[in-house]
């Protein structure tokens, strides 16, 4: 009898993306019970709505966890794309169509760059993305002279704050990029390769698996996820700051890691993650609405990521 | 015989290469200003990179046993908080105020480390988690910047107390206090567990408590580092710790210190923090816009890594 309770918890356990919906579950209707604003419809479109700017940069994050990488420079990346495309929009006018190019582009151009780092260069993914967010954090003062500009871009404040059918086009957009992500991670056979080389790189590249491209893949396609990003934020904020990003380098992978892929690659689900960026982006709303300072709600949240961790997150000893 | 010198040789290239690095970004430094070698400048200079060599000494005792820290910056903010905020008075208030910081950032390591040796959580995960931990504990002890520090103090460390450098001193003292830690068994445990954790426990090393107590050394570290950077700026600031982690990582990289434990010197990692320093303030010499020290940071970092993993890999085949 309690042999059998054993094997369904560890079962249980062993579903780790489930365990991100589970707690997001229970989250939410203590939420909706307890605390106050969290019952309408409103509230919880606007919650998906805010989950989305989180939700799109870490699934990119996921792709590069997934390969046993790591990508810190998704920060600087959101606030690159936020800001050329407000600097270059305000520049040309128009639709904004070209600064929304421009910027995605050289957000593909900066994944690229890291790919090189990591594979060419064998640099350690953590500080080759340390690095270039770094060096994209000087290059954005350089580039603004420390005053970014803000823009109103028509097709992205559409994009952040209009609905479909009652639905934000922001978490639209997220379900769209996720499903692309789902399909590239789990269906695809750069996923597999994604998969091998994050489970035993030496084995992977031994059966055939090219590291080369499969991480040019994960890193260009992470910091094109954290673009769009940075470009519907934009959009919701109407301007674009330097630091407008920095939330996001942690909160990402911490949306992973609560989602139940290992940080050290090969294993999880993509859609975990999703489950870890409402969790979080709920999380947060709450420890807002019961009014506690920055730093309290700084405290409580390091305490529950820590405390969700220890409970499904752990890693089995070898 | 022959063959072991070579390897000797070899380990040191690297140190070695730092080294001219070093005299070369010096003898730069000295064209721009001519002053470098008189006790003034060396007093401020001294001040100047202390924080940053002993946060970077703090990462190194982290990676020897294999882990990283990525909660350094927050807990260097936060020793700088404690120690600003408590309204030191005199020369027994410093002292308690400095005791006070260091048992909050050895703390602060200790609960790194038992989370890292107890939990099974990868170091990089439970660092990250506990960098907003410690970010929002420095922020209910200092909401805004603010606090002070002894204006005597102050005065004493930046433009030296009867002509000694007393950073320099500090420093100095401190990394004599790592040379004899090294050689005791508790030194040697840290570099064991972290190039070959299975073999430091077969061979009856206790090595979760080994772990527990390289983050907590490296709290000492970086305590330090929070409580030199207050003296020097006379303040304490509760966001000014995110940088350090960086340049703390980069100097322990740059100096030889292996991501994978166990491997790499104390010496490297200072040489690595003066270089990293210097060429900040080479920068700031050149006249070019201080944006760029960020961008050149991040080009030296990859740079130097890129070449380095190239030369030992030609030298390992």
């Amino acid at each position: 009898m309690s042999s059998s309770l054993a094997v369904s918890v560890a079962g249980l356990r062993g579903s780790r993306a489930a365990w991100a919906f589970g707690v997001l579950g229970v989250t939410w209707v203590a939420a909706v019970l307890f605390a106050d604003g969290f019952d309408s419809l409103a509230s919880f479109r606007y919650l998906v709505q805010t989950a989305s700017f989180l939700g799109i940069v870490a699934i990119g994050q996921t792709l590069v966890v997934m390969m046993s990488g790591i990508d810190l420079s998704v920060s600087g990346v959101v606030a690159l794309s936020a800001v050329v495309c407000a600097k270059v929009a305000s520049g040309t006018g128009g639709g904004g169509a070209s600064g929304i190019a421009v910027a995605l582009l050289l957000c593909a151009l900066v994944g690229a760059v890291n790919a090189a780092g990591v594979v060419w260069l064998r640099v350690p993914p953590m500080v080759m993305t340390l690095a270039s967010g770094t060096i994209l954090a000087g290059a954005l003062l350089v580039y603004t002279d420390g005053s970014p500009s803000s823009a109103q871009v028509p097709l992205l404040n559409s994009l952040a704050n209009d609905r479909v059918l009652g639905i934000p086009w922001a978490f639209v957009l997220w379900l769209a990029l996720t499903a692309a992500a789902f399909w590239l991670l789990h269906l695809s056979r750069t996923g597999r390769y994604a998969f091998a080389l994050g489970a035993g790189e030496d084995a992977a590249r031994a059966s055939g698996v090219p590291p080369a491209s499969t991480a040019f893949i994960a890193y260009t396609a992470c910091a094109v996820l954290a673009g769009v990003a940075g470009l519907v934020l934009l959009g919701f904020t109407g301007t674009s700051s330097l630091t407008m990003g920095n939330p996001y380098q942690l909160l990402s992978i911490a949306s992973v890691v609560l989602g139940g892929t290992s940080i050290l690659g090969g294993r999880g689900h993509l859609l975990g993650t999703v489950g870890g960026a409402l969790l979080l982006t709920l999380l947060t709303a709450l420890l807002t609405s019961w009014n506690l300072s920055e730093g309290v709600r700084q405290v409580v949240l390091g305490l529950l990521i820590i405390g969700l961790l220890l409970v499904y997150a752990r890693e089995r000893r070898t | 015989m022959r063959e072991r010198a070579l390897a000797a040789a070899r380990g040191n290239t690297d140190l070695l290469a730092l080294a001219v690095l070093l005299l070369v970004l010096l003898i730069a430094y000295q064209h721009y200003d001519s002053s470098l070698l008189t006790p003034a400048s060396i007093t401020i200079l001294s001040a100047q990179f202390l924080p940053l060599i002993l946060a970077a000494a703090g990462q190194t005792t982290v990676m020897l046993t294999g882990g990283i820290d990525l909660s350094l910056g927050a807990v260097l903010a936060l020793a700088m908080a404690v120690f600003a905020t408590y309204d030191a008075q005199g020369a027994g208030g410093v002292i308690t105020a400095a005791v006070l910081a260091l048992l909050v950032a050895v703390g602060a390591g200790a609960v790194n480390g038992t989370l890292v040796a107890y939990a099974g959580l990868p170091p990089i995960v439970v660092t990250l988690a506990a960098s907003f931990l410690w970010g929002g504990v420095t922020l209910v002890v200092l909401p805004q910047p603010g606090g002070t520090v002894p204006g005597g103090l102050v005065d004493a460390y930046n433009n030296g107390w009867n002509g000694v450098a007393l950073p320099a001193v500090a420093v100095a003292v401190v990394l004599v206090g790592w040379k004899l830690l090294r050689t005791t068994r508790h030194g040697l445990a840290l570099y064991a567990v972290g190039g070959n954790e299975h073999g430091a426990y077969a061979s009856g090393l206790h090595t979760r408590g080994v772990k527990i107590s390289g983050y907590a050394l490296a709290g000492v570290f970086t305590g330090l580092a929070g409580i030199g950077l207050a003296v020097q700026t006379g303040s304490a600031d509760p966001t000014i710790g995110a940088p350090y982690t960086l340049n703390s990582i980069a100097a322990a990289v740059l100096g030889g210190i292996s991501f994978f434990g166990g491997v790499g010197r104390m010496r490297g990692t200072v040489l690595g923090a003066l270089v990293i320093g210097l060429l900040t303030n080479l920068l700031l010499f050149t006249g070019i816009s201080p944006f760029y020290q960020l961008v050149a940071q991040g080009v030296i970092l990859v740079v130097a890594l890129a070449l380095k993993t190239y030369l030992t890999r030609e030298a390992a085949v």
